[in-house]
């Protein structure tokens, strides 16, 4: 359905992302795993067409990406909510150019905020939530237009981890009940296994994917399990070896 | 004229003269702001002309203003919504220029049309320096009605209180430092609370601290 063929990324000399080649089927959940500056989240940036300067070709459906679309929702790394608007009003800000009656609409929202478990919260300002519902609500605006695919670019990283795991799992349950594809960047192994059917590995200098990992375990899986710790230990391979072939490098100050 | 004695009159006079100057300057002051801060071109349009203006004080205009306009009101007006019009328009092109570039990518994610771009991101954005600007500019600008009606002027209360010193009225000088005192006070609460209504979803740091 999302097909990335040889995107290329440069900032001046700089490349930030190079070749970058992968597919995402329809309903798919695909997280791409790397260490900070491997290019993740500037691919994903190319996805949402919040960044057009790249070479290579982005397609969704058959139809190139230009700009940003309602198609492609996105979570940011932080939940990023009007700070004026109230979670009600946040949400549904994201549907104020949807072709919907505004019944439909009051629907869509109410409906997206039981999804993630903030009913009752509609009237609070952002101020007031935690950083867990924070982003469940801007999880809700991302998913509220029915996007074709949703785009997450460390949602979790900045929640503590109990709150995070517990994310993990809505994020499962949202995900099988919306068939909607995901692509989801983080740098937390255990997240990439516990969701994805797929696992791309990123490395940077360039960042450039270094492996394609498909995870054909069922859901939900057992974070204790064999399997489980298998995997991650293919995926730790994966971002070990990288390190490994890499020649010395010269570290310099900018 | 000079002996008249109608307090209510010219307390009116006065009320009406920075009222009238205040919506005019500070929606040029928003209007522009906006205008420049949309765009570069009509920022360089402007930048010229109100950065030249804005260095004579609205004292030195007076005596100009009132050879063009008379001794009324209007000169009167003119010169205090330029007062206002300026640390307004300055402002707001700032504080649009510092809006968080994360909501403006935000917006384009969610497709919002530039209309919208505005009223739900960036003027609620700049709305608290708005705010403050006003109080601000709403304070220096009562003080110079003052100023002016006792330069130029046959009503109001700058007039009131000059026409006191001058006649030795210490009882009627006293009387319009309290009264223009209260005015000020309230403009400004009123302003306050207008501004508490607006940005009711802010919370900062709201001062107690223990």
């Amino acid at each position: 359905m999302l097909e990335v063929r040889g995107a290329t990324r440069r900032f001046g000399n700089l490349v930030a992302l190079q070749d970058a080649t992968l597919s995402v089927d329809e309903g798919e959940f695909v997280t791409i795993v790397g260490a900070s500056g491997c290019g993740k989240t500037t691919l994903l940036r190319l996805i949402a067409g919040l960044d057009q300067d790249y070479t290579g070709e982005i397609t969704l459906r058959g139809q190139r990406i230009v700009g940003t679309s309602l198609e492609r929702g996105i979570v940011f790394q932080e939940p990023r909510l009007l700070p004026w608007l109230t979670l009600w009003d946040n949400i549904a800000i994201a549907l104020d150019n949807a072709p919907l009656s505004t019944a439909a609409k009051k629907d869509a929202i109410t409906a997206q905020i039981a999804l993630v478990g903030l009913t009752g919260f509609e009237k609070a300002y952002p101020a007031a939530l935690s950083g867990g519902m924070a982003q469940r609500a801007a999880i809700a605006r991302a998913l509220v237009g029915h996007p074709s695919i949703l785009l997450l670019d460390e949602p979790l990283g900045a929640l503590d981890a109990i709150t995070r795991m517990r994310l993990q799992e809505e994020l499962l349950r949202i995900w099988r009940h919306e068939r909607v594809s995901m692509i989801l960047v983080t740098h937390d192994v255990e997240e990439a296994v516990f969701l994805s059917q797929k696992i791309v590995v990123m490395d940077s200098s360039p960042g450039h994917v270094t492996a394609n990992i498909a995870l054909d375990l069922p859901f939900p899986r057992d974070r204790s399990s064999a399997e489980f710790g298998a995997f991650k230990r293919q995926i730790f391979d994966a971002l070990h070896d990288n390190a490994a072939v890499k020649p010395p490098e010269i570290e310099y100050l900018i | 004229m000079l002996f008249k004695q109608d307090l209510l009159w010219d307390i009116w006079a006065s009320v009406f003269i920075i009222g009238q100057a205040f919506v005019y300057g500070a929606l040029l002051g928003v209007g522009l702001g906006f205008a420049a801060g949309l765009s570069h071109r009509v920022e360089l349009l402007f930048s010229g002309t109100i950065n030249t203006i804005r260095h004579i004080p609205s004292v030195a205009w007076i005596p100009l203003v009132v050879v063009w306009l008379g001794l009324g009101a209007p000169a009167k007006i003119v010169v205090i919504a330029k007062s206002i019009f300026i640390p307004v328009f300055l402002n707001t092109l700032q504080a649009i220029r510092g809006v968080d570039h994360n909501f403006i990518e935000l917006a384009q994610a969610l497709k919002l049309s530039k209309r919208q771009l505005i009223r739900r991101v960036i003027l609620p954005a700049i709305l608290p320096v708005i705010m403050v600007t006003l109080r601000y500019s709403a304070g220096l600008a009562w003080a110079l009605v003052v100023i002016a009606e006792g330069i130029s002027g046959l009503e109001g209360m700058g007039f009131l209180i000059f026409r006191a010193q001058n006649l030795l009225m210490t009882d009627q000088l006293l009387v319009c430092m309290v009264l223009i005192g209260v005015i000020g006070y309230a403009l400004d609460r009123l302003l306050y609370m207008a501004q508490r209504r607006l940005l009711r979803w802010q919370r900062g740091f709201g001062g107690s601290y223990a």
